[in-house]
């Protein structure tokens, strides 16, 4: 970028926020508007990457089309594992839509800063997580068509749900989470829609975005109750995270089956939740911030930020599966034992093992802040949660049935070509909406971004005169290139 | 009604401009900004949002129904385990839960729809699109005998734009 004139005394600064300049490299609110609607516009890259998404997808629809004409005996169930990949996979995704609520409610309510720039990123990977997990149960029943018998219903049948089933507590939890979540991205949405609305020049786009935007107009009425809203949408979203997640692990530990039945299931599965989540969001979010180029939007201090949350969550994790093994051993109950035993150095120790470095190893690297501050060290480490934590799903499930109290309950499990088809099904239908998503939608919330920007003053006192006329001279200094240096320092 | 629109480049002049103004006895004010502000809030002296009514009335009706529900379909379709209680209300917290955030957030938007007035056909009078982008406005309903006393207000107070619409 050519560099400006600028009235004022040129000096380094790093592209680092501060108490007083949250995005040093941003100026103005037309700058916002500027870069984050450059992003909606379709590139090669991205129909390639769309058309790879697409194609997955395909695939895992072909796999399901098989299924239901065959049967679930396709899908590699052998007694005594009668539960696999899919309800793994379901696990796994719901795991996945937990950090956005994290982000953008949680966070919210505790005015994190570093939550600005990621959260709308994070809460569409939710939705879009749980509308996948949402598949996942209905695509494990023999006979799908008859999924909504879940869902209580007046009905000519006369019969009504098993409420103290943990199956029917899913059914409320996840369709909850699934409403509130998209319900929350949506209101975040509408002012965002509308600055799409006024700068659209094709009228058939322009048309659409003033449907969706509702005629949203930024009065003062209209924020007034909007923050009201947001603030109260945050504060329920936040038990109804903890919640989704606890709801889940009881689907296991409900059961006397050993390895499930344990009370420390409902703090684990959302720990554990939340640290996927974190893993997936540094897996969207550091290809967008490079290829957007939007980098002095999610500065180094953010990535930072997240990854110190990512540490923490995965020592809360690995301090579980620690605490697992403990209560087995103070239990005196050998079957415990023996199945702890078995998953560690055993049947099932190659995943297991899998487990425990990504999830417990491979994070303590995040103790060195030069690895924090290195976006492609997280995305690496990145895609070894994503991994890891799909097998401590893995191993949750399948050696638990694998080994149960009687040696005529012991077996194996492989999944086949339909349980792996529709697990990369799964990530080609979250990304296909994903990749929709970025192009249609603006990727950061331009709202909440101008919130943190100083705003122009005519009369301006000494602090903001300072603010301003920081983020003037950075802007005009910056050369495109925010991570390079020490620390990103702009040129 | 009939009135005038000021776009502002600056925040402290549209608040000193909706200051005046209030001095000068317009009530009917409408201040725009691209992001939410309390510096506008402070000056517009907003009475507290009811959203807050919305959200306790839904959260309590659907706590309520999330456990009659679940009690009245196990009273409805008994299951009889022995010695265990038909309608059990430690597990059917989680559809009081569940289905209390559900109607709560349900309720919560509605008031947001319903106290701003969205969806709103026609945007037309008293808007510009600059106030989604970078400029703050200020629209002031108004008779026509009062107009131009509005205008040079809005003038003197820095409105880089002023505009009269019907």
């Amino acid at each position: 970028m050519a560099t400006t004139a600028s009235p004022y005394p040129v000096r380094e600064r790093p592209n680092i926020p501060s108490a007083t300049v949250r995005l040093p490299a941003v100026a103005d609110y037309e700058q916002v508007d500027r870069e984050i609607i450059a992003t909606l516009r379709p590139t090669l890259g991205w129909f390639a990457c769309l058309a790879i998404a697409i194609l997955c997808l395909l695939l895992g629809i072909s796999a399901w089309m098989y299924q239901i004409y065959s049967g679930l005996g396709v899908a590699g169930y052998h007694p005594p594992v009668m539960w696999g990949v899919y309800i793994i996979t379901f696990v796994f995704w719901v795991g996945i839509g937990h950090a956005g609520t994290l982000i953008s409610a949680i966070l919210y309510l505790f005015r994190a800063g570093f939550r600005t720039s990621i959260y709308r990123c994070a809460e569409a990977m939710t939705v879009f997580a749980v509308m996948t997990a949402g598949l996942f149960p209905i695509l494990h029943l023999g006979r799908p068509w008859k999924f909504f018998w879940l869902i209580p219903y007046p009905n000519w049948r006369l019969i009504w749900p098993q409420f103290k089933s943990p199956l029917v507590w899913d059914v409320f939890a996840i369709l909850t989470y699934l409403t509130v979540s998209s319900t929350f991205l949506y209101i975040g949405l509408i002012p965002d829609i509308a600055v799409l609305r006024d700068r659209e020049t094709n009228p058939v786009r322009k048309r659409i975005f003033s449907m969706m935007s509702l005629g949203w107009r930024n009065s003062d009425k209209e924020w007034r109750h909007f923050t009201r809203a947001y603030l109260f949408l945050a504060a329920f979203s936040t038990p109804l995270v903890l919640s989704v997640h606890s709801v889940v692990s009881f689907d296991f530990a409900m059961a006397l089956t050993p390895g499930w039945h344990a009370t420390i299931f409902p703090p684990y599965f959302v720990a554990g939740a939340i640290f996927s989540g974190i893993g997936m969001v540094f897996t969207i979010i550091i290809p967008i911030r490079k290829f957007f180029k939007l980098q002095h939007y999610v500065t180094l201090n953010d990535l930072d930020a997240a990854a110190k949350m990512c540490l923490f969550t995965s020592m809360v994790v690995g301090l579980a599966y620690l605490t697992e093994f403990q209560i087995a051993w103070v239990s005196g109950n050998q079957y415990e034992q023996e199945y702890f035993w078995n998953r560690v150095f055993g049947q099932w120790a190659w995943a297991a093992w899998i487990m425990l470095i990504c999830n417990m190893v491979l994070p303590l690297s995040l103790f060195s802040q030069r690895l924090r501050r290195n976006p492609s060290w997280l995305f690496i480490l990145s895609l070894f949660i994503n991994l890891g934590m799909w097998f401590e799903r893995f191993v949750i499930v399948v050696p638990s049935l694998s080994h149960e109290f009687e040696p005529w309950q012991w077996g194996s499990y492989a999944p086949t070509w339909v349980d792996y088809s529709i697990l990369l099904g799964s990530f080609g239908w979250f990304f296909m909406w994903f990749l929709l998503f970025i192009k249609q939608l603006p990727v950061m919330a331009i709202s909440e971004l101008k919130e943190v920007l100083p705003p122009r003053m005519r009369f301006a006192h000494a602090g903001a005169d300072e603010h301003s006329r920081d983020a003037g001279v950075v802007q005009a200094q910056v050369t495109g290139d925010y991570d390079s240096g020490e620390a990103g320092r702009t040129k | 009604m009939p009135g005038i629109i000021g776009a502002f480049t600056e925040l402290d002049s549209t608040v000193h401009a909706i200051e005046a103004l209030r001095r000068g006895h317009f009530d009917d004010i409408t201040a725009y900004s691209p992001t939410p502000r309390h510096e506008l809030d402070h000056v517009m002296e907003h009475p507290p949002s009811k959203v807050r009514i919305f959200t306790l009335i839904g959260g309590l009706c659907g706590a309520t129904f999330g456990y009659w529900i679940a009690v009245w379909a196990s009273e409805y379709w008994p299951l009889v385990v022995g010695n265990k209680p038909i309608a059990s209300w430690v597990p059917y917290t989680i559809f009081g839960f569940e289905v209390m955030v559900l109607i709560g957030s349900l309720s919560t938007v509605f008031a947001l729809f319903a106290l701003s007035r969205v969806p709103r056909l026609t945007m037309t009078v008293g808007y510009d699109p600059r106030f989604s982008g970078g400029h703050f406005g200020v629209w002031v309903a108004t008779t026509p005998d009062r107009s131009k006393e509005v205008a040079d207000l809005l003038r003197q107070h820095g409105a880089v734009e002023v505009r009269h619409e019907a």
